[in-house]
């Protein structure tokens, strides 16, 4: 077993599963995700992916199984979950800086504290020139951006992100992949990234997870020990890129 | 919205509204004063102005001065109108997100809803009289009506992606109310204003056409009365020109709550 060297675990999925009536959509999952560490989730269109992230967030209720963060049962209330959706979820009437704030605001940050973060959250993804502007005053991928920064800025325990970058092009997705590395670097969070693109998923993951079609169960889980910054074309990136395309060559 | 795909004419966009409006005018004195249109059918936009002069300060023939009938029934709209959105938008909003409040709230609402505001007018006699009261309570009767649909469309059209953010947050539900769906709601909400202040204008001439002795409604009743074209006129336009004037106050105060929303829609 050449598993990564050992880690505090952070989440533990045990044996999810979550059935909508009769139609079983996710199928006993079982894993671990380390304390800050950055797990990409790959599986084929309509595999339950959304059902699976909204299981891990708590918004809808599992049929059966456990998510345990820190040893014990999930919960927004209780723990720091963030959540990047694929469609934009900025709120159009707070300007950048409020959203980005937002969350802080609803964990109860004190307002001194919640300054400083925005500050540095802000520079960090060079947002600080936009900080008064609306959303519909900037463009969908700074509109995306704030929405990460926004995630961030609560020092989530877990930060689940939903295909964030699937609605841009690619030159602006390898840019923003980076800058996701950055502040995941700096800030150390936990991130689950689910996509549907495997060059996106090793680009920025240290563990992938390959799901089956539905009902969803953990394929196949593969490690990218990868130094940073990745390449595309480098060898052992393809060597992986062929693994992972070979274990969902039924897509 | 978007100033750059008008034509751009800044010359005769100017001027062309001045054509019509001064022209509207012309036609209207020309066809007075042809005889075409009979003196005792319509006055001459002349006499409308004289008798807005005469009457700033001549309490005769009707019993009061022009600011008095305007104030009087500026008066009733705004309380009624005020009752109508301090109840009305709550209530919408409330229904629009919790479960019980519309349980509660639906059924009669959804009784009253139907009925013309108008057809309160005998009742309201009834209760109040025709003093204050009983317009006030015509206008409020009317004028929730758009309120609290419109509060509680607003918050039923809120994304469910911003909610279900708010959510992994760990927003309660009252958070997620007062910081999702009211905001995200406001656009509908004023939109209700718009047709709520319609309404109550309305409705209040029409009130005061059956039973007041003071008001704009009033004075074109004492003008049919007294075969004074004029006066009837008079009236007309300054219940037009009175909610010509609160609707734009109201537009003013909606563009500068929802600074966010208003700016011509999401970038893509």
């Amino acid at each position: 077993m050449t598993g990564p060297p050992a880690r505090e675990v952070k989440v533990e999925v045990v044996g999810l599963t979550k059935k909508f009536g009769d139609l079983l959509v996710l199928n006993d999952v079982n894993f671990s995700v380390a304390k800050g560490e950055f797990l990409a989730i790959v599986g084929p269109t309509g595999c339950g992916k959304t059902t699976f992230l909204n299981l891990l967030s708590k918004l809808i209720p599992a049929s059966e199984g456990q998510i345990l963060i820190d040893g014990s049962e999930a919960d927004p209330k209780t723990h720091n979950l963030a959540f990047v959706f694929q469609e934009p979820s900025s709120l159009p009437w707070l300007t950048v800086s409020q959203n980005v704030e937002f969350g802080m605001l609803i964990k109860g940050v004190p307002p001194g504290e919640r300054e400083r973060r925005l500050r540095s959250i802000l520079d960090i993804v060079g947002l600080a020139d936009c900080a008064n502007l609306f959303p519909n005053q900037i463009s969908a991928s700074m509109e995306q951006r704030v929405a990460v920064s926004r995630a961030f800025a609560t020092n989530p325990d877990l930060l689940l992100m939903d295909e964030p970058y699937g609605q841009l092009d690619v030159k602006l997705r390898f840019y923003l992949e980076d800058e996701l590395l950055k502040l995941w670097r700096e800030l150390g969070a936990t991130v689950i990234f689910v996509t549907h693109n495997i060059e996106e998923a090793i680009y920025v993951a240290e563990r992938i997870l390959v799901l089956t079609n539905k009902p969803t169960s953990v394929k196949a889980e593969i490690h990218v020990d990868l130094p940073r910054p990745r390449s595309f074309i480098d060898e052992a990136f393809i060597d992986i890129r062929r693994q992972v395309t070979d274990l969902i060559r039924w897509w | 919205m978007n100033p750059d795909t008008r034509l751009k004419d800044p010359l005769s966009l100017r001027v062309t509204p001045w054509i019509s409006f001064i022209g509207f005018f012309v036609v209207w004195q020309l066809l007075i004063d042809t005889g075409i249109v009979p003196r005792i059918l319509l006055a001459s936009p002349a006499e409308v102005g004289q008798l807005f002069i005469d009457k700033l300060t001549n309490p005769d023939p009707d019993g009061a001065v022009l600011l008095t009938h305007t104030m009087v029934s500026l008066l009733e709209a705004v309380l009624g109108y005020v009752l109508s959105l301090v109840i009305g938008i709550p209530l919408g909003l409330l229904m629009g997100w919790f479960v019980v409040a519309e349980g509660l709230a639906r059924p009669p609402f959804e009784m009253i809803r139907p009925i013309p505001p108008v057809a309160w007018i005998p009742l309201a006699i009834f209760w109040f009289g025709i003093g204050l009261t009983g317009k006030v309570f015509i206008i409020w009767a009317c004028g929730v009506v758009p309120c609290v649909i419109n509060a509680y469309t607003g918050v039923r059209m809120t994304s469910p992606t911003l909610i279900q953010m708010a959510r992994t947050y760990g927003a309660s539900d009252w958070q997620i109310f007062t910081k999702i769906c009211v905001p995200s709601a406001l656009p509908m909400v004023f939109g209700g204003l718009q047709i709520a202040l319609a309404l109550a204008w309305t409705t209040l001439v029409a009130a005061e056409l059956i039973a007041a002795n003071e008001g704009l409604g009033y004075l074109i009743t004492m003008g049919r009365r007294l075969l004074r074209p004029d006066m009837i006129v008079l009236g007309m336009i300054m219940v037009g020109l009175t909610g010509w004037i609160i609707g734009n106050i109201i537009d003013r105060i909606e563009r500068r709550l929802t600074a966010g929303l208003e700016r011509g829609g999401a970038a893509t």
